[in-house]
């Protein structure tokens, strides 16, 4: 069932630039899905009007049935995020920034705060100033704040940017951590690639307003059987594969047909006086979907 | 009405956790020194002239009160208007420049309340200093007057001079107070309806301060003499007619309705601009 459904969303800014023209998708419950795409993509707006901080001309976004657009406050009860830099109140300590964000929803409640503020991993440092913070204290002190209180779908906007590749590994543990255990939908946007493909069940990919790609992560996938060959001769390789309804593409790398298994392809090689050097699986990267698509277009 | 009171205090406790909010009552008790000072040592000539000039005895109307009123009139016209526009010039757009307000709303939370919230909030504000500068002052006046003595109010631009007696002038003091922190708000409402604006929070609080000083000096020079009602500043002066014996309700209560309409008006007109926007960097 989709948590979050994003609809036909397009917007245009009042310099006529597009920032997006028909955008749909779904965020199903319990998965995480990336929002890919380059600076500018359209990512971040896409995530302003999910918040109902940036109006769309057309199209709405629809969490757990209710129209962001329409009921706003009965929308965004059931969600927590981090939209774009996340900017606390320096002269307020962790502790009384969570306060004053909390008072807006009406919520409040020690105990649930100090579980949150321990999970991630902020307990030393609550009331100290924020202005003493690092930026990834600020990082996991934003994280507390969208997961008070209990939200079912998590909204993510560039959370490791800046962060060190320490910072990076921890953030993406605890994400990890909290769909598994707490169940959480989590729609993570970011411009980081190997962030999605190690956190993402799918993703969606923006151009220029436009949504180019939506499916699996490429190293989640698990129908395609694709393999690299290594041969002196790729010719003669060819040849062979599309006798035996196989394809290859320039780099050697091979699409095993659902009609056959890997090691009969590999005997049909043989038989064929192929060469063989190498022969061992190839999982399809996300960059090289996303350079693939870039490329394309 | 409970949310509303929960909401409100995270927004009471962000004003007075910063340490500007401190650092500014410190200013005016700095200044109110400062005039008290000028007034033991210089005296207040022309105060006791015209206590002298109505035939009374200067020693027992130029008491804690007297020189309270004057004080605050003093205080509130050098500073008042500047340190009232820096902080309801801040309230929004200091939020929207540092990125709060997109941490604010990804709350459900309206934008109608998130406005209304920090427009109590900067309003209320302006209530409360007013009335931390009047007793302040009151208490210095006794430190310097004692207690007792009669009251003479003077609001030399309304042309008030009246007497009173103790008791009844406190009451006096304490009304004209009241009303004169009711006035204030409209100039944190003029700095609130800019700082709706994408503007830097530093523009927002020269542009309403520009605002205030212009309507001032032209009410002041004649040169609008036939549209003095078009200035906010006359209206604010409704609070000198309640320290008359016998005030002029009439005239009073138009103030008070301007000043209310015109706070009510802004805070409107700030909330249809900052309906309008997108947020986003």
């Amino acid at each position: 069932m989709a948590l979050l459904e994003v609809k036909h969303l397009t917007k245009r800014w009042p310099t006529g630039r597009v920032a997006l023209d028909d955008v749909s998708f779904e965020v199903k419950e319990g998965e995480i899905l990336g929002l890919l795409g380059h600076n500018g993509a359209g990512k971040s707006t896409i995530m302003g009007i999910t918040l109902g901080m940036v109006r769309p001309d057309q199209g709405e976004v629809r969490i757990g049935g209710r129209s962001v657009q329409k009921d706003r406050a009965g929308a965004l009860r059931q969600i927590g995020a981090i939209y774009e830099a996340a900017s606390f109140y320096d002269y307020l300590t962790g502790w009384q920034n969570l306060r004053v964000f909390c008072s807006l929803s009406g919520w409040w409640d020690e105990t649930e705060v100090k579980r949150v503020v321990q999970l991630v991993n902020l307990t030393r440092a609550i009331h100290q100033k924020a202005s003493t913070y690092s930026h990834g204290m600020r990082q996991r002190l934003a994280l507390a704040q969208a997961l008070l209180p209990e939200p079912r779908l998590l909204l993510l906007d560039e959370p490791t940017d800046g962060l060190d590749p320490e910072g990076i590994r921890e953030f993406r543990e605890l994400i990890l951590h909290l769909r598994k255990h707490h169940g959480l939908t989590i729609m993570l946007n970011s411009h980081l690639l190997v962030e999605v493909e190690q956190m993402c069940d799918r993703c969606v990919i923006i151009k220029d307003g436009h949504k180019v790609f939506e499916g699996a992560v490429p190293s989640q996938e698990k129908t395609r059987r694709m393999f690299q060959l290594e041969t002196t001769d790729l010719g003669l390789a060819r040849e062979v594969m599309e006798r035996a309804g196989a394809r290859m593409d320039k780099h050697g790398i091979v699409e095993v047909p659902l009609s056959m298994e890997p090691h009969e392809l590999v005997a049909a090689l043989v038989r064929g006086g192929v060469p063989v050097t190498s022969w061992q699986p190839h999982r399809r990267t996300l960059e090289e979907l996303y350079m693939g698509l870039s490329s394309k277009s | 009405m409970m949310l509303f009171f929960q909401q409100w205090s995270g927004e009471l406790l962000k004003l007075f956790a910063r340490r500007r909010t401190y650092i500014g009552f410190g200013v005016f008790i700095a200044l109110e020194l400062l005039i008290f000072w000028l007034v033991q040592v210089k005296g207040m000539g022309p105060i006791q002239q015209a206590i002298l000039g109505s035939g009374e005895n200067v020693d027992h109307y130029f008491s804690a009160l007297t020189v309270g009123m004057i004080v605050v009139s003093l205080s509130v016209f050098f500073l008042g208007a500047l340190y009232l526009t820096l902080v309801a010039g801040d309230i929004v757009a200091k939020e929207g420049e540092d990125g709060h307000l997109r941490l604010l709303l990804a709350r459900p939370v309206s934008r109608f309340r998130v406005l209304l919230l920090k427009y109590l909030t900067c309003t209320g504000y302006a209530f409360f200093l007013i009335q931390f500068l009047a007793w302040t002052a009151f208490l210095l006046g006794i430190i310097l007057r004692g207690w007792g003595g009669g009251f003479c109010a003077t609001v030399p631009e309304l042309e008030i001079l009246a007497f009173y007696d103790w008791g009844h002038g406190v009451q006096k003091y304490a009304t004209a107070m009241a009303g004169l922190g009711v006035a204030m708000t409209s100039i944190s409402s003029l700095a609130f309806f800019f700082s709706c604006f994408p503007i830097k929070p530093a523009a927002a609080t020269i542009t309403a301060l520009s605002y205030v000083l212009v309507d001032f000096i032209l009410r002041t020079s004649g040169f609008m003499e036939s549209y003095q009602h078009l200035l906010i500043t006359r209206h604010m002066g409704f609070w000198g007619r309640l320290l008359a014996e016998t005030p002029d309700w009439p005239l009073l209560l138009r103030g008070l309705a301007v000043v209310l309409a015109t706070n009510v008006s802004l805070f409107a007109l700030g909330y249809a601009v900052f309906e309008s926007r997108d947020l986003k960097s």
